[in-house]
């Protein structure tokens, strides 16, 4: 799993914000973009590209982009 | 009198949430319950809750045909059945794909009817039993992220009743009763999280749901009170409907 590809289907899930604005950095819950639908998509988007099943209060609790991308790594290990 | 008195009913999905207190309700009521899913520890959690006599349960998956008409030839006569079994699966439109399609539908709308077309051919329905379908409120709303269950539940409302219309000549009576959002361990297996329901509890007038409340509902179609309801689709929602 590549940080780059990560982001870029994590960015698919928006409809306005360019992927230019994302990097690992960046706090989901505080994009302009972001909801209760766009939560419920980009864990789908994990469910389909990673076969990852991340649970709800993983979502909630994750701060950066790197915090779920860390997530999805550490089922990826198991 | 107990309302149940000398009743045998056959509860679906009794190892979990509502199911498992609808039979403590049942028993409670003075009937015999038979108790189905798929989890054989929590099924004897559930029987282990019950009062009263005569109790038995059954391990099966209500998705596989085989199991089923396993279950349902060792099954005896029956007063009433609570269809109570069901998955939840929260997915946005673009993420829907056709397995998950078949999945949701497998459980909530397939084995639904292909349980009733059993018990029914074998005649293990009595004259004047009550079937009641779990259904949600879902089937009824458009929730975003809720294609697949609520169209699931929502097919499952339409079967209904026509279950009943062709019941009817027996005295045999269908219903559904669609409630909103009630505290059980579905929530918590779901992909959106407690925090987010517990918002939503702004919403109810009443406040959320507890199993009780559904199952007080689920005592009234069980019970020859309801002998004249039938094809009824019942919401019970603590006025979330009202907004
Ligand atoms: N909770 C709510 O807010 C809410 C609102 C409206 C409607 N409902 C409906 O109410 C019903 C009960 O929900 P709940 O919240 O009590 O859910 P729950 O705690 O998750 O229980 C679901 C039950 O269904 C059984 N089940 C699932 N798939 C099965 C299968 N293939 N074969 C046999 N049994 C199966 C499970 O048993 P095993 O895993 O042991 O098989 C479990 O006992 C469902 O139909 C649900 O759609 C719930």
């Amino acid at each position: 799993m590549e940080m780059k590809d990560f982001i870029e289907h994590f960015v698919e899930q928006f409809d306005e914000t360019p992927s230019v604005e994302v990097s690992p950095q960046t706090h989901h819950h505080e994009m302009d973009e972001w909801s209760s639908m766009i939560a419920l998509s980009v864990m789908a988007m994990i469910d389909e590209e990673y076969d990852v099943q991340i649970k709800a209060d993983e979502m909630r609790n994750s701060k950066t982009v790197q915090d779920l991308y860390d997530i999805v790594q550490s089922y990826l290990n198991k | 009198m107990l309302q149940l008195e000398g009743k045998h009913i056959l509860v679906t999905g009794a190892s979990s949430g509502m199911g498992r207190v609808f039979c403590q309700m049942i028993a409670k009521e003075g009937a015999r319950v038979s108790l189905l899913a798929r989890n054989e520890d929590r099924l004897k959690e559930t029987l282990a809750l019950m009062g009263g006599e005569g109790h038995k349960y059954y391990i099966c998956d209500l998705t596989d045909e085989e199991q089923l008409k396993a279950t349902v030839s060792t099954l005896e006569a029956l007063d009433g059945v609570v269809f109570c079994a069901g998955i939840n699966d929260f997915v946005p439109l673009k993420f829907v794909k056709q397995e998950k399609l078949e999945r949701i539908f497998q459980t909530n709308y397939f084995s639904q009817v292909i349980l009733t077309q059993m018990l029914v051919k074998k005649k293990l329905i009595k004259r004047n039993a009550s079937l009641v379908y779990i259904s949600s409120l879902s089937s009824k709303l458009g929730v975003a992220g809720t294609l697949l269950y609520a169209s699931s539940k929502a097919a499952l409302n339409s079967a209904v009743r026509v279950i009943a219309t062709e019941m009817a000549p027996l005295g045999i009576r269908a219903n559904a009763i669609c409630p909103g959002i009630v505290q059980t361990e579905m929530l918590g297996s779901t992909n959106i999280d407690e925090e987010s329901f517990t918002k939503q509890a702004v919403d109810y007038p009443l406040g959320l749901g507890t199993p009780e409340d559904v199952g007080n509902a689920v005592l009234y179609h069980l019970s020859d009170g309801s002998r004249w309801l039938t094809g009824n689709c019942m919401v019970i929602d603590g006025g979330y409907s009202l907004k």
